[in-house]
């Protein structure tokens, strides 16, 4: 392997060590990112709208000025995965993405994946089993909900959770791994698929009718977003020793 | 010669890139289609307008037959349906329920099949591959799945043909049967770049395409714009799909595609011949009358619409009563790895399917395991690349970092051909749909051939990331492109069609879709779906084999509206 060094952000690179702090990146200067940091910080997709088709236009746009309502889940589901998201999505401050409202949309109008398992309820009823055993699991750790449970606690729960480990009355009922599995899908798709997100990872999003014309390597569009650090981001959070 | 016209050659009896229209995208001529009555016995009826169906529709419609396909999907126009969107875009999928069992049980959803009309192929990737001389005839080679009733030389005309209707791009082929592509290979982005040099560090030869996207214009499609979106439908009308490429010739010849049309059973009277198909339409139930069928509504649907047809000679549902209806469906072992460069790759440029290698198609016995795989990169937009980091075991912070680091990135992902397996199959479930169909139940499990594949495969793809000099590598485990369920035989036994696609024990009916294989390949298999239903319609048409013998109406059936 080339110099693992240069590499030193990436997870799998960092052995036991926690992930990098993100608030080491640079604050966004134009438009927004979840929480505000990222790696782009003077690109931002909404500049280029106008590039659109008034189709693609309207559906992404929707994302931002209709936040949907909601309808599909109870009040204390709704607390318990909405905390939920929040972990695994590391959204720990505003700006914060609304996963949570896209997917209930999605599950109250019935828009599903189009497929099941077999050793596993429908969609839908395996999201309300989610939030009554995250509560539960925090209610065994002495806590009153998901929601209200420390942040470490609500952390330790979603680990077991994506482990498949957690057991109990409602898990009992899943595959638990599946389960993951099912809710995860949802979550980056509602997270991936905004506006502030691919200002946060550098995405050129919607390309319809203008297209690209530089491919290759370090090759961009003029209104294609740089880097803020024309040296490797990765060398550099070492050499400011920021690690 | 033939590499001085490169690009410009017109495919013989297929005008459909010239009928579209310039400055639309949807398929003109509909307001004129040909209209036919239930009561009206039409030659034939096809249920599914995807790859199988609508080169076969296209085919006979040219030879004068009176076509009716019956589409559970809309009549999608690009321009008004579709959009440059990932999330957007979950409508093209199939998207009603089925059940997945097994211990390896196969997602559906966005990556398994389509509706509409142009079927799954309007939002597949558009890797063009043919099959391998070799893929027909394991069972004699290496003692593993089955050999088919024709050979790769029964198919290599319609290979032609079809590369050349779609038009396919690429550089010349020196795997399986060395062929040359109609449309000059495209320029690659960074991302492949990358999978290249590490290919040919590891001793491994790849080549750009083969994909069927145009490479200049063709007809009235326009040139690819390289906007990366060919999983989400090509707006642009570049990337083929039956829509662009067979559906408008087959209009104009008097096929009438009723879309929104969901076939719920093949009708067989007592004598054992088919005799149509009842369906539903804005909720009313229909039964449109017909001299043949052929279903292609792909490796899930077909099984299940030929199980749920029963009568008083198939008990067990049509062409059913060896027990052979849905069994030997596979699925391709789709293992990606992705390998983390200091440069911008930005691998959301350019079509997603660009350099591919067949180097580890054939069987070698030094691998210890039977047949091999294929590698081509696979370029997954955002969400796409989400789902791959939380397969590789990150979430919250981590997975964060590494979504950050998107534009390091280029993935890679092989196509490994697992064995047909009797017990993975199609069957009925309990449940029913929206139409009061019982829904499909899928259930899918590996052998150990599949795992020691699949575990090589992997090896090799981290092997040339590491020769590329990848920083840090992250994989994932998933499948892809489902085909078997209704396999061509020599006996009635053990396969559910003949060799001319036709049910066992009904004279009139066909099966012509992805369902049919006896074996995948690793190879993407639409072109080869596209080739056995252009040989299919030759046949037919030919009268080598006729559904009717000694019958053809001739009445003059059908109007232009
Ligand atoms: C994400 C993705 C990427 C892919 N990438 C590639 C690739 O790069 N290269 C490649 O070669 N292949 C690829 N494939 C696979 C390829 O698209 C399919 O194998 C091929 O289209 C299958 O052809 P088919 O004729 O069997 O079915 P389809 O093309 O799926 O057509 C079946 C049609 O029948 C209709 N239908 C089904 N049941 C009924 C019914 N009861 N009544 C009425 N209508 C019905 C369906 O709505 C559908 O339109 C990909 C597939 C997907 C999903
Ligand atoms: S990259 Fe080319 S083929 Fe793919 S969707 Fe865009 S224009 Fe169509």
């Amino acid at each position: 392997m080339a110099d693992e060094a240069k590499a030193g952000h990436l997870p799998n690179l960092r052995g036991t060590a926690a992930p990098a702090d993100p608030y080491r990146l640079p604050r966004q200067r134009r438009g927004q990112t979840p929480q505000m940091h990222g790696r782009y910080p003077d690109y931002d997709v909404l500049d280029e709208i106008a590039e659109w088709d008034e189709l693609t236009r309207g559906v992404v746009l929707g994302r931002l000025d209709d936040v949907p309502p909601r309808r599909f889940f109870t009040e204390p589901e709704w607390n318990a995965l909405t905390a939920f998201c929040d972990v695994v999505l590391a959204q720990d401050s505003d700006p914060r993405i609304p996963v949570l409202a896209y997917i209930d949309e999605k599950l109250h109008v019935g828009r599903l994946d189009g497929f099941q398992y077999a050793d596993m309820p429908d969609d839908r009823d395996t999201w309300r089993l989610v939030a009554q055993g995250l509560d539960e699991a925090a209610q065994a750790a002495g806590a009153a909900s998901y929601e209200s449970a420390p942040c470490e606690v609500r952390a330790r729960i979603a680990g077991e959770f994506s482990d498949g480990k957690p057991r109990g009355d409602v898990w009992d009922e899943l595959n638990v791994a599946r389960a993951f599995a099912v809710v995860m899908r949802s979550v980056l798709a509602a997270f991936y698929s905004h506006p502030w997100a691919w200002n946060e990872i550098g995405f050129g999003g919607p390309a319809y009718p203008r297209g690209y014309a530089r491919l290759g390597i370090d090759l961009g569009e003029a209104w294609e977003g740089g880097e803020a650090l024309d040296v490797d981001p990765v060398s550099d959070v070492k050499d400011r020793g920021l690690e | 010669m033939r590499a001085v016209l490169k690009g410009s050659l017109r495919p013989k009896d297929n005008d459909s890139a010239y009928l579209l229209d310039v400055h639309r995208r949807g398929v003109p001529g509909r307001e004129r289609m040909c209209r036919y009555q239930d009561s009206d016995e039409v030659d034939m009826l096809i249920v599914g307008c995807g790859a199988g169906g609508s080169v076969l529709a296209q085919r006979l419609a040219r030879a004068g037959w009176r076509v009716v396909v019956l589409e559970r999907g809309p009549f999608w126009d690009p321009d008004s349906d579709w959009v440059s969107d990932e999330e957007g875009s979950s409508h093209l999928y199939w998207n009603d329920k089925r059940i997945v069992g097994g211990s390896d049980p196969v997602a559906m959803g966005k990556n398994n099949s389509g509706h509409g009309v142009g079927g799954s192929m309007v939002h597949y990737a558009g890797y063009a591959p043919r099959f391998h001389p070799s893929d027909f005839d394991v069972k004699a080679r290496d003692g593993v799945g089955a050999d088919w009733p024709i050979g790769y030389w029964d198919l290599k005309p319609h290979f032609e043909r079809v590369e050349r209707e779609l038009p396919v791009a690429g550089q010349d082929w020196p795997w399986g049967d060395p062929h040359r592509y109609p449309h000059s290979p495209h320029p690659i982005g960074g991302a492949a770049e990358r999978a290249w040099a590490g290919a040919r560090a590891h001793g491994i030869e790849m080549r750009v395409g083969p994909v069927a996207i145009t490479n200049g214009v063709f007809g009235n499609r326009p040139h690819c714009i390289y906007r990366g979106f060919c999983l989400q439908g090509c707006k642009v009308n570049a990337k083929a799909s039956p829509l662009v490429t067979h559906v408008p010739d087959a209009i104009e010849h008097g096929v009438e595609i009723r879309a929104d049309a969901m076939a719920v059973r093949i009708e067989v009277d007592d004598a054992g011949r088919c005799t149509g198909v009842t369906y539903l339409r804005a909720g009313r139930e229909r039964f449109q009358r017909a001299g043949a069928v052929a279903v292609c509504g792909y490796s899930i649907e077909s099984p299940r619409l030929l199980l749920n047809s029963t009568s008083s000679g198939f008990p067990a549902g049509v062409g059913n009563n060896a027990d052979q209806v849905g069994r030997y469906l596979m699925v391709q072992g789709a293992p990606q790895i992705a390998g983390r460069f200091p440069e911008l790759l930005r691998m959301y440029k350019a079509p997603p399917p660009e350099v591919s290698s067949e180097h580890f198609y054939e069987t070698d016995q030094a691998r210890g395991f039977a047949r091999g795989f294929s590698i081509q990169t696979v370029s997954p937009l955002p969400i796409g690349w989400a789902e791959h980091v939380l397969a590789d075991g990150h979430r919250g912070a981590a997975l964060r970092e590494y979504m950050r680091d998107y534009n390091h990135w280029s993935v890679l992902g092989a196509l490994c051909e697992l064995l047909p397996q009797s017990e993975n199959r199609v069957t009925l479930a309990g449940e029913t749909d929206q139409f009061d169909m019982p829904i499909a139940r899928f259930d899918y499990s590996q052998c150990d051939n599949d795992r020691a594949n699949i575990a090589y495969a992997k090896q090799t793809m981290h092997d040339i990331w590491e020769a590329a000099g990848a920083q840090d590598v992250l994989s994932i485990d998933r499948y892809a492109h489902l085909v078997g369920g209704c396999r061509m035989g020599t006996n009635a036994d053990a396969s559910v069609i003949d060799q001319d696609h036709r049910v066992w024990g009904v004279p009139n009916l066909f099966v012509c879709d992805g369902s049919v294989m006896p074996t995948q390949g690793s190879a993407n298999p639409a072109l080869t779906i596209m080739a056995l239903a252009s040989r299919l319609g030759e046949r037919l048409t030919a009268k080598r084999v006729t559904p009717q013998p000694g019958h053809r109406a001739n009445a003059p059936l059908g109007a232009r509206a």
